[in-house]
């Protein structure tokens, strides 16, 4: 027993703890939670506990169901929305084979196979997202209207608002969790918010965000509305997006940062922004993984549809903010491709390696877009060198099904798993005739 | 001095000699030196008795010539009164004449530095008891050479370090140093004395990084007092127990000063650790002293130089790997803030101690012993002291490892030092105490070898010197630890062997019974630390292991002797493998079945090699074990590589013929037949354990000793078809032809024979009789080698014969024509393309073979409609052979990417191409992959990705035979899913432990590419 677990076990104690729920993500990166009572807590470190695979998406295999989930001490919070006393506590856990190699189809374990490829080449990956998510008023019954909570723009202050108020609930929640937030404002569409996590380094970030959507959930039941991540659950209103920004560390400095060269830019950061621009379309079926997340890629806005990178240019994939002087640790750049239903582990693990991948091929960064791309003809694009992103789930599918990068970072299980997952869906969608078909085409 | 020109022919003669004697190499050498300056000085003023004297002045001194060049250089570079001093001293004999000699031949480095500075040759001459100085004394005079206040909490240097504060703690040092080694070299037995002078060179060594964290402290404003630092010592230095010259290992540790941030004390505490690096290091007017070496911190030399106590324990806790709580087992305090040390000792003990408990400890520990054996060049291989089998690191490495077992439990075996933990571990009797001593007599031995090397150029060393004079000069310097080159060299070879041995004694011998004790001295560990013991080295069911050890062991037999010598050695040799357990119990199965027989354990006992190959085997492969179990004799092949050679088909097929000539009954016949076959697979079987199961079995071993098996059936049907019919002489000819598989010379373990038969009766035969007499030899062919009985059956099928199932087992030559012309569909012109005469009629084959050559090697190709119809039956058979609960990606066979699908796809390509590319007629897959690439039908790429996946599933089905030991069932196609199945799998092909995943990976990769290839290539 370590101290981090005798730690966890005296908490449980001295805070009178009853439950412990125990968290993992399926591959499509949903929340997965088993509780224990704290008396099995102490077998929980030593053996995990064993639990049938078979039903959680993309763990199972099909002869072989029995995984282990071990709890990871050092993210042991209390759950403060259960009540101070007699309350309930989590931790993430790995999840291990029955012979405790991890198992490769867990989502965590993805990302920190990732994190050490870059740890071996000298890096730690940090991430900072900014997490967008709309309100809606309580729906009455499953297929009503949505109704956004207010009819609010960008950075609006709104007069006793509600969603003021939910956003000081959910971020003193968060914080109270150990979870710092940057930010907060109101978004541009209606009843949508935006909240920015602190930097951290990418596994902490991505059990973060798992966290930051349960609080929202439970902070939106609380207050009578549901909180949706939907890509886009409003068409002709801005989506919900999870621009990220990204950083490699070589120790203590900042491996972006080179003073003196275009916005402060190091050439490790060219060749990292070259990698994730080369290989986006092929991992865009992860970073963008539902139907509805193309109709924000597609819909208009500030979505960013093209592959490209630009100074502070709000239509590029990927942005590299204003650099502030004497912050040589900020330098940063920001993928804004990224939407807010992604599973945070699959999606970090693949933006992290398709920038290494650019790093270790020292890849040339092309050109900086300086026009709005989405202003641009067809033709000038085709001019300037710039391609699309996959205008469906079903493209990004075919470009994920080719690429040796994705296999190899998600791992052979998870890699068809996901594949077998989407194109299901894919096929479910073309199966549906919609409101829209039917308003257009149901006179003839 | 001149001398006289009187007489100098007969003192010169008299001097030779004794110089000669005195162990001079370089006689006129040194006569030309004692002519002048101190020598002559020297010789002059022994007046009577110079020749005793100069004999007893040497003696004992490492390298004599370069001792006297000393002396004379130190003569010339002297002050008057510290030259009188000198020449007193060597005139006069006693301790400091000893100890002047001793240095200036034992340390060419230590000789210089002293010619640069005469006045110091008082630390030489001075007798000394006890080794330099103590610790407390060693940081005081380090401390105030540099103007530190040794009593002050934070001691600081009162100046810059290069207004010659620098070069002034150097300067003290070098004289401790100077010191420790005088006495080092002039000692009586310089083995024992060994632990005493590492612990001596730790603590200055610990001094030396007090002062230059004095240093580091005085050149930031206000002695960097912002930061709290803790130097902890590592690996040699934490251990107490150092090298003359070698890195320094240390960790750091900061903490902020009251009222001061973190972030601050971080910065300052990194340039403070910097700083102290280079006080060390750089180069300045006195010699440099050795590299600080941090990276042993978290995160190695990516991470943070300086850390805070609490984002150690965090990395710790949550980062670290074994190997790094193995390194924190040697930390101390040596340098800096004390309580900050003891605090980090206090927070990291716990967790060093409870390392055994850590997932994958088993794993982990076996990778760092492989680090320790592999990691030596090999142009250095027989020259390294430190790394490598029966290396230093090989003796610290067992110790530490037992340390790690058992400290949990166990507090007081827990030093740091090696020689103390291992007296520990033999007072609480977890190792034999003969064992231990004879350890930390290899240990101490090696380390002064070790030290003798590095002391004479003070350069970080650890190889054997080559040069004859080298050895001379090393073999004298070591005292009465060897006499002569050649002896220490012998010595040296032996030590090394010695510490091989002493492992398996130490390690594995307490795991025997109490009453299976060698003797008075060995021990035997009380059942929860041998449980404990077992389990760390990876056996699963150590209570188990325990049993068979007793059971082996007991008893008054000679064979119970034996074993009790054989047993703690494979003991090891078995946790080596993926099975321990498996391995101990075949052994032990195997040794009641031989434990009688003279010749078997006399051949474990003498030949380490047929012992551990036999360990090996036995703990990876179930098969090999059941095959060795059923014909022990094969363990005798064990010894003997060229036993191990797949025999040529020719060998094989005569001994065959030979048994079965002696029977003249078909069943014992046929049983000689089948025992042949098996005998050859287990010799497969073992080559390919040895070997990483290569691809190429199928074809080497397992399809030609399939062959002989259907030659000697065929030969024994034909005979008894003649007697059942009454027929003097056979009326057809017959013929045996290969299909599948077995045609591509592609078998695997589990495979069967697939055929077809095909006759022609003779010209003046009865064709009814023919007919009849064919069908007896084709269903007594199949009887004989597929029926029970104590050899296993090799299961012959003739479903690809025409008509399948509904049409006659064998056919004539005439009516095979008949059928193909009339009826030859397109699956059988791609079965046929692996058809390969085996045995029977010469002539019928061939006659069979142009036959069917025109179907399967289509001129101009094959018509649209047939390979539309091919593409067709291929998907499919995909979606309606599998079996069901078998994830396609997981089929050897059927599955995604697997066997069927490059085959399929190199036969429509021969099928298409094999008309116009004569090398494309090949039954061999492999073979017809290869021909399709070099005529361009192919691409390079395509073609390999192709032969990887078939490459790898061949090998895959073989490892699935061997781990498991079933040939039958559906699980032989599939790549295990049960994880412990996986894992055997897995080292049976080469994979590092616990690489499970990394197999499954792999097989996925290969077959997702291929499939691929396939879509491209055979689909579209």
């Amino acid at each position: 027993m370590d101290r981090q677990q005798e730690y966890v076990l005296r908490a449980i104690e001295e805070r009178d703890i009853r439950f412990i729920r125990l968290w993992f993500t399926d591959v499509l990166g949903v929340l997965k939670s088993v509780a224990i009572a704290p008396a099995e807590l102490e077998g929980a470190f030593a053996e995990g506990i064993g639990f049938d695979g078979s039903s959680i998406e993309g763990l199972a295999r099909v002869s072989e169901s029995d995984m282990i989930a071990k709890p990871d001490p050092s993210t042991f919070q209390v759950l403060p929305w259960r009540g101070g006393r007699q309350g309930t506590a989590r931790m993430f856990c790995d999840i291990l084979t029955p012979d405790g190699e991890p198992a490769m189809a867990d989502p965590r374990n993805v990302l920190k196979r990732a994190l050490a490829k870059a740890s071996e080449a000298g890096f730690t990956f940090y991430t900072h997202p900014e997490i967008e998510f709309y309100l809606f008023q309580h729906q009455e019954h499953e297929g009503a209207p949505l109704v956004p909570i207010d009819t609010a723009g960008y950075f609006d202050h709104v007069a006793r608002g509600s969603g003021h108020d939910f956003r000081r609930a959910a971020i003193s929640l968060l914080e109270s969790m150990g979870i710092s937030v940057e930010f907060s404002h109101h978004e541009a569409g209606p009843g949508q918010n935006e909240i920015d996590l602190r930097y951290a380094d990418g596994l902490t970030t991505a059990d973060n965000i798992m966290t930051f959507r349960s609080v929202v959930k439970e902070v939106s039941l609380e207050q009578g509305f549901t909180a949706t991540f939907m890509p886009k659950p409003i068409a002709g209103q801005p989506g919900s997006g999870m621009h990220t920004h990204l950083s490699l560390f070589e120790g203590d400095t900042n491996a972006f940062y080179s003073a003196g060269s275009q916005y402060q830019l190091s050439d490790t950061a060219r060749a990292f922004m070259a990698g994730l621009l080369r290989h986006s379309p092929e991992i865009t079926a992860v970073t963008n993984q539902f139907v509805n997340s193309y109709k924000r890629l597609w819909g208009g806005g500030e979505a960013p549809s093209y592959i490209c990178w630009g100074h502070n240019n709000r239509s590029a994939l990927v942005r590299v903010p204003m650099y502030k002087p004497g912050k040589s640790q900020s330098a940063r750049v920001e993928y804004r491709g990224l939407d807010s239903s992604a599973n945070p582990y699959l999606a970090y693990a693949l933006i992290l390696r398709a920038g290494l991948k650019g790093i270790e091929e020292g890849y040339e960064l092309p050109d900086e877009a300086e026009d709005n791309v989405w202003e641009l003809s067809e033709a000038e694009r085709r001019a300037l060198g710039i391609e699309p992103l996959p205008g469906s789930l079903e493209q990004a599918v075919r470009a994920m099904e080719a690429s040796e990068l994705v296999a190899d970072t998600l791992g052979e299980n998870v890699f068809n798993h996901f594949l077998a997952n989407k194109r299901q869906e894919w096929q479910d969608y073309r199966a549906q005739v919609t409101p829209y078909e039917l308003s257009r085409v149901g006179i003839i | 001095m001149a001398r006289p020109a009187t007489g100098e022919g007969q003192r010169a003669a008299s001097l030779d000699a004794v110089l000669a004697r005195a162990g001079f190499t370089d006689v006129p050498r040194a006569v030309g030196l004692l002519g002048s300056g101190l020598p002559a000085d020297v010789l002059e003023a022994l007046t009577k008795d110079a020749s005793r004297t100069l004999l007893e002045a040497f003696d004992g001194v490492g390298d004599p010539d370069l001792a006297l060049l000393g002396l004379a250089r130190l003569g010339d570079a002297a002050s008057p009164e510290v030259r009188g001093r000198v020449l007193a001293a060597v005139v006069d004999g006693g301790p400091p004449r000893r100890n002047l000699l001793a240095l200036l031949g034992g340390s060419a480095a230590l000789a210089d530095w002293l010619v640069a500075h005469p006045d110091d040759v008082d630390v030489v001459l001075r007798p000394r008891n006890g080794v330099a100085a103590d610790p407390e004394t060693m940081r005081t005079l380090l401390l105030e050479a540099v103007g530190a206040d040794p009593r002050a909490d934070v001691p600081v240097a009162d100046g810059s370090a290069f207004d010659g504060r620098l070069d002034a703690m150097r300067h003290a040092y070098r004289r401790l140093l100077v010191a420790i080694a005088t006495e080092d070299l002039t000692c009586r037995d310089p083995e024992s004395f060994q632990p005493e002078v590492a612990g001596a060179l730790a603590n200055l060594a610990a001094a030396a990084l007090e002062a230059a964290l004095a240093l580091a402290r005085a050149d930031l404003p206000d002695g960097g007092r912002q930061a709290r630092l803790a130097v902890l010592g590592m690996g040699k230095t934490g251990g107490r127990e150092l090298n003359y010259i070698s890195d320094v290992d240390v960790i750091y540790v900061v903490e902020p000063a009251e009222g001061v941030e973190e972030a601050e004390a971080l910065k300052i505490g990194t340039r403070l650790a910097s700083g102290l690096a280079k006080m060390c290091s750089t180069p300045s007017r006195e010699p440099s002293l050795w590299e600080v070496d941090p990276n042993l911190r978290p995160e190695g030399r990516n991470g943070p130089l300086v850390r805070t106590l609490s984002s150690h324990l965090a990395y710790y806790e949550r980062w670290a790997k074994t190997w790094e709580f193995q390194a924190l087992l040697k930390a101390r305090h040596v340098a800096g803030y004390a309580a900050l040390s003891e605090a980090y000792l206090a927070a990291t003990r716990p967790l060093v101690w409870d390392a055994i408990g850590r997932e994958n400890f088993v794993e982990d520990a076996q990778a760092m012993r492989r680090r320790v054996e592999d990691h030596v060049p090999a142009a250095e291989a027989d020259r390294q002291i430190k790394l490598g089998r029966g290396g230093l690191r090989d003796v610290e490495f067992t110790v530490q490892l037992l340390q790690l077992v058992h400290g949990r439990v166990e507090p007081s075996i827990r030093s740091a030092n090696t020689l103390q933990a291992l007296a520990a571990l033999s007072a609480t009797g977890y190792v034999g105490r003969d064992h231990a001593a004879a350890l930390a007599r290899c240990y101490r031995f090696l380390r002064l070898l070790e030290h003798r090397i590095q002391l004479f150029r003070m350069r970080r060393t650890h190889l054997m010197p080559t040069a004859p004079q080298d050895l001379e000069r090393l073999a004298r310097s070591m005292g009465s630890a060897a006499e002569g080159a050649e002896d220490l060299l012998a010595r040296w070879r032996a030590t090394r062997r010695e510490v091989r041995r002493l492992h398996e004694e130490l390690f594995y011998r307490p795991l025997l019974p109490a009453t299976a004790r060698l003797s008075a001295d060995d021990v035997s560990l009380a059942p929860e630390a041998a449980v404990a013991r077992l389990g760390a080295i990876g056996y699963r069911d150590p209570q188990g292991a325990l049993r068979h050890i007793t059971a082996l062991t007991e008893g008054l037999s000679r064979r119970a002797a034996i074993q009790r010598q054989l047993l703690p050695v494979m003991l090891g040799w078995f946790a080596e493998g993926a099975d321990p357990d498996g391995g101990l119990l075949a052994f032990r199965r195997l040794s009641d079945e031989l434990g009688s027989t003279h010749w078997y354990l006399k051949l474990l006992r003498d030949s380490s090699a047929a012992g551990e190959r036999l360990a090996h085997l036995l703990s990876s492969s179930r098969y090999v074990a059941d095959g060795l179990t059923r014909s022990p004799e094969s363990v005798a092949w064990l010894d003997d590589q060229a036993e191990l050679e797949p025999r040529s088909i020719e060998s094989v097929m005569n001994a065959m013929r030979a048994m079965i000539k002696r029977k003249d009954e078909p069943g014992p016949a046929i049983q000689m037949v089948r025992f042949v076959r098996r005998r050859e697979l287990i010799r497969g079987a073992i080559a390919d354990v040895l070997d990483e199961v290569p691809a190429t079995t199928g074809e080497r071993v397992i399809t030609p000793v399939a062959d002989v098996a259907l030659a000697g059936a065929l030969r024994i049907a034909e005979v008894e078809a003649c007697r059942s019919l009454g027929q003097e002489e056979p009326p057809s000819r017959f013929a045996i032809i290969a299909m599948g598989r077995l045609g591509g010379a592609e078998l695997g373990y589990a495979s069967d024979a697939d055929v077809l038969f095909v006759h022609d009766p003779l010209p003046e035969a009865d064709r009814e009789t023919a007919e009849k007499w064919a069908t007896a030899v084709s269903s007594q062919v199949i009887a004989l080698l597929g029926s029970g009985g104590s050899e296993p059956p090799l299961p012959v099928d003739t479903t690809l014969r025409p008509e399948g199932r509904n049409g006659p087992m064998v056919r004539s030559l005439a009516s095979y024509a008949e059928y193909y012309d009339r009826w030859a569909l397109g699956w059988e012109r791609q079965a046929l393309l692996r058809a390969r005469p085996v045995t029977g009629d010469e002539g019928l084959a061939e006659r069979f073979v142009a036959l069917i050559d025109p179907l399967r090697y289509p001129e101009g190709g094959l018509p649209a409609g047939e390979v539309r119809e091919l593409r067709r039956i291929k998907a499919r058979v995909e979606s309606e052979r599998l079996p069901r609960g078998v994830p396609p990606t997981h089929h050897l066979k059927l599955g995604r990417g697997g066997l069927a699908d490059v085959e399929w796809t190199v036969q429509l390509l021969q099928l298409q191409h094999a008309g116009d590319v004569p090398a494309l007629r090949t039954p061999s897959t492999l073979g017809a992959l290869a021909a399709a690439r070099e005529a361009g039908l192919l691409d390079n790429e395509d073609a390999e990705v192709l032969q990887e996946a078939w490459s790898l599933a061949t090998r895959l089905r073989n490892a699935n035979v061997l781990w498991s030991g079933r040939t039958t069932g559906n699980r032989v196609d599939v790549l295990p899913a049960e994880r412990a199945e996986l894992a055997g799998v897995a080292r049976l092909l080469g994979f590092p432990p616990g690489h499970a995943n990394e197999l499954e990976e792999t097989w996925l990769r290969a077959a997702r590419r291929a499939r691929t290839v396939v879509e491209r290539v055979f689909f579209d």
